[in-house]
């Protein structure tokens, strides 16, 4: 590794922003075929190209939904339904004097985004299986509403959908508008993709307690995703209505909605093409031959159950050339202490973070029984202790993770005890984990910017729409991400997924992601643990250039030699109450310590 | 009315019960919900209905084949859909993968069988009458099924096995117990519930490939508000549902019968996500 | 109950014939083998599917006798079967793969009402000539479906027979109108209450509930707290009408039950727990296809009949309507296309100037002012029980209408 240079080269790794050619071309490819579709294909292939960029509109922000956020919503029809008959209805004019179909259908997206808000109410509370079971049954409550509400919906008999002005009201006119919304749809799904917000969802699907480690706040950005992914869907559902001619509550089955599901899946998660090539695919499956339509909804149970086993990641995996080039196989971590101050610029005093008197029972069991600790601005504290002593949760109640039943923590005098744990980042206190947390499927890179995701200013439309405050967050986030992983030594794997990575070589991938926050207070939970001798040292030496920049770092460990090598003060923990405190020296010779822990 | 509505209430709350404790056998032996407990309850039905009505068998003999078909589902959904994703770190797998596989069972029986809700045999050749052998055969394999565990769980070493799995995954293993064969065991066992509960509650809910998505989710309810893995919650809980439901449906009919019991679970659920017996979420970090 | 497989003639692996078809010469010199080409959408699998199963039978019964005479003037009929599976977003999709992918000549079905509603209006945008049987009022509209025929009875025809039968023949006062969900179902429903209301009834219970639901004791006590003293159902699936002759049985309530002809199907039969139970069952029927006074059948339905044993084609799992309704139609459009031509203009143009076909089912006709093909007086009531291959006895009481 050259050491010399001090300029950092900037990896493009952010999934859409590449030159590559791989991840351009299938683009341009399909572009291609859809734009020039009525050249060559007859009448019949129009309907179900329409089909498919319709069902694309409602499938791209389910992806944000299942594939970037996780949320099993496997009942989302529920949304097309809504939209399909709030634009029929207005536009045929059953309840209110007959609304402009594109009125109409605007109206929808709006409802639309409100019912998904209240359909995503409950992910806020529920494990993953209890909200995928509630989601089919609101898709089954909106169908029976629908039937039993026939003085507006029509009930039973159907109302007819609605049709566009020209020029869209042709056959291909209609194939080009809903194309227009499917193109549209994939270019904002895509920024959000390559968003600071899209690697939130990412994060707090697989890495939630990082992502609020991070400061990401779940149930705002959830709510958001559902509102946007309602609206799409319900104008999928206007544009569907608009298809179909003619809907009834039959044509809202449960079938339909377990292949949306079906396509992000077998799409892959976290990808946007994946999901549209899945999604073109369950379409177009069944017309291949006659006697497959019965058999759809088996095939595309079977199709997923292949994915699950074989290939998780799904379409996109399968696309995905880029990870396939084998790495370096006797790589090292080479940190640059020196890049540090470059990164953890500071203006404002941070203070001093202490824990005062903190006490917190775990049912019977006393895990933390009137603890005192400070932690100071520009030091290295060690914690150490025997495994249950009550190190990692401390660290915990630090971070917010864990209300103590007495005692205060506080920051600068402050009270902090009471804060949400996602707040303690705003507070520039940063972690990292016992086991790293890290989004396997997202490029190393990816997982880094993720750390600074608080200081993006744009907002999710910004970012929908990709507007300049979005650009120059992704920006100012794609540098200090670099900065970052170059300070840490391993600013080469940039590009490459992160679940491909040694262990020791995710756990400062973690401590990069910590830095993005340029923290005032970093808490390292057993950084050394996996670690050869070699890249302790050199963690070691991070470490202290890390707390020389300013920062007051607390160290949890086990690895004795560390400790004493690089803390300033280090505090023993036995049974949830501080055995001894002082100096490495005073610690290493403490009687008691030694008895409980240390031994010989 | 009154009487029809307490006795079909606590039969089909006896059936969501029977699929619940099947939802939480399966839970126990892998910490994994699966979407395939309500397909259990439509194969015991649809299976029933094919051994002796269509094939002509003895009521006792379809009665054992459709449970040996609910074993053999559960041990296909252990090997196909649990085992391979239990080693991912990943949350979300299992429940795709048992969504798939729930989804091709229903769908096949729904090609096979066809879509339509075909009749179920009578049990008992007894003339009908308000006390009917489709109110109390769903009962009876109720009593049947929770005795059995007790005995099961308390009084044999099989049981304490699965006990011991359950509790304590790491320490069980490290005893030498066989975890992968007494989990295959545990789904076979949940498969024969999940098929008994659709045999007995055949004449109540017919031979009908839906049952499968009905019965996912009305079996899923017990669960939710009775706490993961507690038999007993599951079954008052499903008691109580079944008695609710019937209540709307006899009283007001209609779409609001549905919408009544489905909202009502939500709010449940929101204010209590544990269940209302349930323990809540650990260290999570 | 046998299953009916869905036979499917050859599929056009090329789409030649079919573009000289569309061209829409009258008998062309150089496509004179070319075959006539007939989309057909029943729906064979689903909740509606007795309609489907039992049609079919006789559409294909009727091609095959056509193409063993010679066909339509040396040219062939070929059927193109696309199974709607009772889903209207299904028969959407398979009409588009008909009329743009194998670019059919005319239409034949859809065979339910729900999936129809959805189709119509797309068919008369295809300028695409459409022949149904299905019932529901506003599946025929000379204005606005113009290229869009019904071969089949409309709702107030049925209605009317079977209102009147109920209040005025058996003097029931409090009517119990009971519907599944479907588009059909719920169109009857809707059409049926005011008529009742009109002819002096009074609608004791109305509802609309899922077919597929296997417990209608709530609904029926219910329709017996109300005080009902006849139970109209309005559905064509047999599951669903053999549960309320069922319950009605199990509670031991002595009401008739008045309503839409499936009740009186083979299937419906085969699902009810005692035979018994099939009295006092009165569904609509037509009199062509209906055993008379003397207990015999109408000479042409009593030749079909043989022609059906012959066949070796069975009846006792459905209605001899169906049957006979689906083997008038290719003969009805073959009659057209021999004497106006193959384009759609042509074909309309001659049914509604035509006189009226003498069908097995019925005698079907149309008029430049109207597009329903059904005569009112061939639309009566029958006695369930009295189910003899396929066809019945007139109901009680039941003077010519």
């Amino acid at each position: 590794m050259d050491m010399s240079t001090t300029e950092v080269r900037p990896a493009r790794t952010s999934l859409l922003s590449s030159p590559a050619l791989s991840t351009v071309l299938p683009w341009v490819v399909l572009a291609a075929i859809a734009a020039t579709l009525p050249l060559y294909a007859g009448g019949y292939w129009g309907v179900i190209a329409t089909r498919a960029c319709v069902y694309w509109v409602l499938v791209a922000g389910l992806n944000l939904l299942v594939g970037f956020a996780g949320q099993l919503a496997i009942g989302w029809v529920a949304l097309l339904t809504v939209g399909a008959y709030v634009t029929s209805v207005l536009a045929a004019g059953n309840v209110l004097p007959a609304l402009h179909p594109y009125l109409a259908l605007a109206i929808a997206g709006v409802a639309g985004a409100v019912f998904g808000v209240i359909v995503g109410l409950p992910a806020l509370r529920l494990r993953t299986f209890y909200f995928a079971i509630t989601t089919l049954g609101f898709a089954t409550i909106v169908r029976q509403i629908v039937l039993a509400w026939a003085s507006v919906t029509g009930g039973g008999v159907g109302v007819p959908g609605p049709v566009f002005p020209a020029p869209f009201d042709s056959q291909w006119g209609f194939y080009y508008l809903c194309l227009i919304f499917a193109a549209v749809c994939t270019w904002m799904t895509a920024n959000i993709a390559g968003s600071r917000f899209g690697r939130a969802l990412t994060a707090l699907r697989d890495a939630e307690v990082a992502a609020e480690a991070s400061g990401i706040a779940k149930s705002r950005l959830l709510m958001v995703v559902f509102l946007f992914s309602g609206a799409t869907a319900a104008i999928a559902g206007g544009l569907f209505a608009s298809l179909q001619s003619y809907i009834t509550p039959d044509a809202f089955t449960t079938e339909l909605s377990v292949l949306f599901f079906i396509g992000v899946l077998i799409g892959g998660r976290g990808s946007i093409i994946g999901p549209l090539l899945g999604t073109i695919l369950l379409t177009v499956l069944p017309e291949f031959a006659a006697p497959l339509v019965a058999w759809s909804t088996f095939l595309y149970a079977v199709l997923l159950l292949v994915i699950v086993l074989a290939i998780p990641g799904g379409i996109a995996e399968l696309i995905d050339f880029k990870n396939r080039r084998p790495l370096q196989s006797n790589r090292a971590i080479v940190p640059r202490p020196d890049l540090l101050k470059r990164l953890l610029t500071q203006d404002t005093e941070p203070g001093r973070l202490t824990l005062e008197q903190v006490a917190l029972s775990f049912g019977g069991v006393r895990a933390i029984d009137g603890l005192d600790l400070t932690i100071n601005p520009g030091q290295v504290h060690g914690l150490i202790g025997p495994n249950g002593s009550g190190k990692t949760t401390t660290l915990n109640v630090i971070s917010g993770y864990y209300m103590p039943q007495g005692g205060v923590a506080k920051l600068n005098g402050v009270v902090i005890t009471e804060l949400a744990h996602h707040a303690r980042a705003q507070m520039r206190i940063a972690r990292t984990f016992q086991t790293p947390r890290i989004v396997g499927e997202a490029s190393v890179l990816e997982n880094v910017m993720i750390g600074g995701t608080i200081d993006g200013r744009g907002t999710f439309v910004e970012s929908l729409l990709s507007l300049p405050r979005h650009r120059a967050d992704e920006k100012m986030l794609h540098e200090t991400a670099m900065l970052a992983l170059s300070a840490v030594g391993l600013e080469q794997l940039a590009g490459v997924r992160a679940d491909r990575l040694q262990h020791s070589e995710l756990r400062f991938i973690e401590i990069a992601r910590a830095l993005m926050l340029r923290p005032a207070f970093l808490l390292l939970d057993e950084p050394a643990a996996g670690l050869s001798a070699e890249e302790i040292r050199r963690l070691g030496a991070l470490v202290v250039a890390i707390s020389q920049a300013g920062t007051g770092v607390l160290l949890v460990e086990h690895h004795a030699d560390l400790i004493f090598d690089i803390c300033h003060h280090v505090t023993v923990l036995n049974l949830g109450k501080m055995l001894a405190a002082g100096t490495p020296a005073e610690i290493r010779s403490h009687r008691e310590v030694v008895n409980a822990y240390l031994g010989g | 009315m009154v009487l029809s509505i307490v006795l079909s209430g606590l039969a089909i709350g006896c059936i969501y019960a029977l699929i619940g404790i099947a939802y939480n056998v399966m839970y126990s032996a892998s910490r994994v919900f699966s979407f395939t407990a309500g397909t259990l309850g439509m194969a015991g039905g649809i299976l029933g209905a094919l051994f002796i009505l269509k094939m002509g068998l003895p009521v006792w003999l379809g009665f054992l084949l459709a449970l040996a078909g609910g074993a053999l589902l559960g041990v296909v959904t252990e090997i196909l859909a649990v085992r391979p994703v239990l080693k991912s770190l990943d949350q979300h797998l299992y429940v795709l993968s048992t969504l798939a596989l729930a989804l091709i069972v229903q769908q096949f029986a729904a090609i096979e069988w066809g879509t339509d809700a075909q009749p179920f045999p009578r049990i008992f050749n007894i003339e009908r009458n308000s006390f009917d052998q489709q109110f109390w055969l769903p009962m009876l394999a109720c009593v049947v099924t929770i005795v059995g565990l007790e005995v099961l769980y308390r009084r044999t070493l099989l049981g304490h096995a699965f006990r011991a799995i359950a509790e304590d995954n790491y320490a069980a293993r490290a005893l030498g117990l066989p975890e992968r064969n007494l989990r295959m065991a545990s789904y076979a066992i949940a498969g024969v519930i999940g098929a008994l509960a659709g045999f007995a509650g055949g004449q109540m809910m017919l031979a009908f490939f839906d049952n499968a998505t009905q019965l996912t989710f009305y079996g899923f309810v017990p669960v939710a508000l009775g706490g993961m893995g507690n038999n007993r919650g599951a079954v008052v809980a499903g008691l109580v549902l079944g008695l609710f439901q019937q209540a709307a449906n006899f009283l007001v009919g209609g779409v609001f019968a549905s919408v009544a019991v489905f909202a009502a679970f939500i709010l449940v659920l929101l204010a209590r996500p544990e269940g209302l017996a349930g323990v809540a979420l650990g260290r999570r970090v | 109950m046998s299953k009916m497989s869905i036979t499917r003639r050859k599929m056009l692996a090329s789409t030649g014939a079919a573009v000289v078809a569309a061209a829409g010469i009258s008998k062309p010199a150089i496509a004179q083998k070319d075959p006539i080409l007939i989309g057909y959408l029943p729906a064979v699998t689903g909740p509606s599917s007795s309609t489907g199963i039992g049609i079919t039978r006789g559409t294909e019964l009727a091609v095959e006798e056509i193409n063993k005479a010679g066909g339509v003037d040396g040219r062939k009929l070929e059927l193109i079967v696309r199974d709607t599976q009772s889903d209207p977003t299904k028969a959407v999709n398979a009409t588009a793969e008909l009329t743009r992918s194998h670019k059919v000549n005319i239409i034949w079905g859809p065979l339910n009402s729900g999936e129809a509603l959805a189709v119509v209006p797309i068919l008369a945008r295809q300028n695409m000539v459409q022949l149904h049987s299905c019932w529901v009022d506003s599946l025929t509209d000379v204005k606005k479906y113009p290229l869009c025929y019904r071969n089949g009875p409309t709702n107030q025809q049925i209605g009317g027979a079977a209102n009147r039968y109920a209040i005025e023949t058996l003097k029931k006062k409090k009517v119990a109108v009971i519907s599944d969900t479907t588009g059909y179902g719920t169109s009857s429903l809707n059409a049926y209450v005011p008529m009742i209301k009109q002819l002096g009834g009074e609608v004791a219970y109305q509802s609309s509930v899922d077919a597929a639901n296997p417990d209608l004791k709530p609904e029926v006590l219910r329709m017996q707290a109300a005080g009902a003293d006849v139970i109209m159902p309005w559905s064509v699936n047999a599951g669903f009408l053999s549960r309320i002759i069922n319950t009605r049985g199990q509670l031991n309530w002595d009401v008739p039950i008045v309503g839409q002809t499936t009740l009186g199907s083979g299937q419906t039969q085969a699902l009810l727990e005692k035979p018994e139970y099939w009295a006092k069952v009165y569904p609509n029927n037509f009199k062509p296809v209906c055993y008379d006074a003397k207990g015999k059948l109408p000479d042409r339905a009593a030749a079909f009949v043989d022609r059906l044993k012959a066949n070796k084609i069975e009846m006792s799992d459905t209605l001899l309507w169906w049957i006979g309704v689906g083997y008038d139609a290719p003969f009805m459009i073959a009659d057209a296309v021999k004497n106006g031509g193959l384009a759609p203009e042509q074909i309309a143009g001659y049914w509604n100037k035509a006189p009226r076909y003498p069908g097995v089912y019925g005698t079907v006709g149309f008029t430049a002012d109207s597009r329903d093909g059904y005569p009112d007086n061939e639309v009566i009531m029958c006695e369930a029980n009295s189910l003899k291959q396929g066809a019945f006895n007139l109901a009680p009481g039941y003077g010519a209408a």
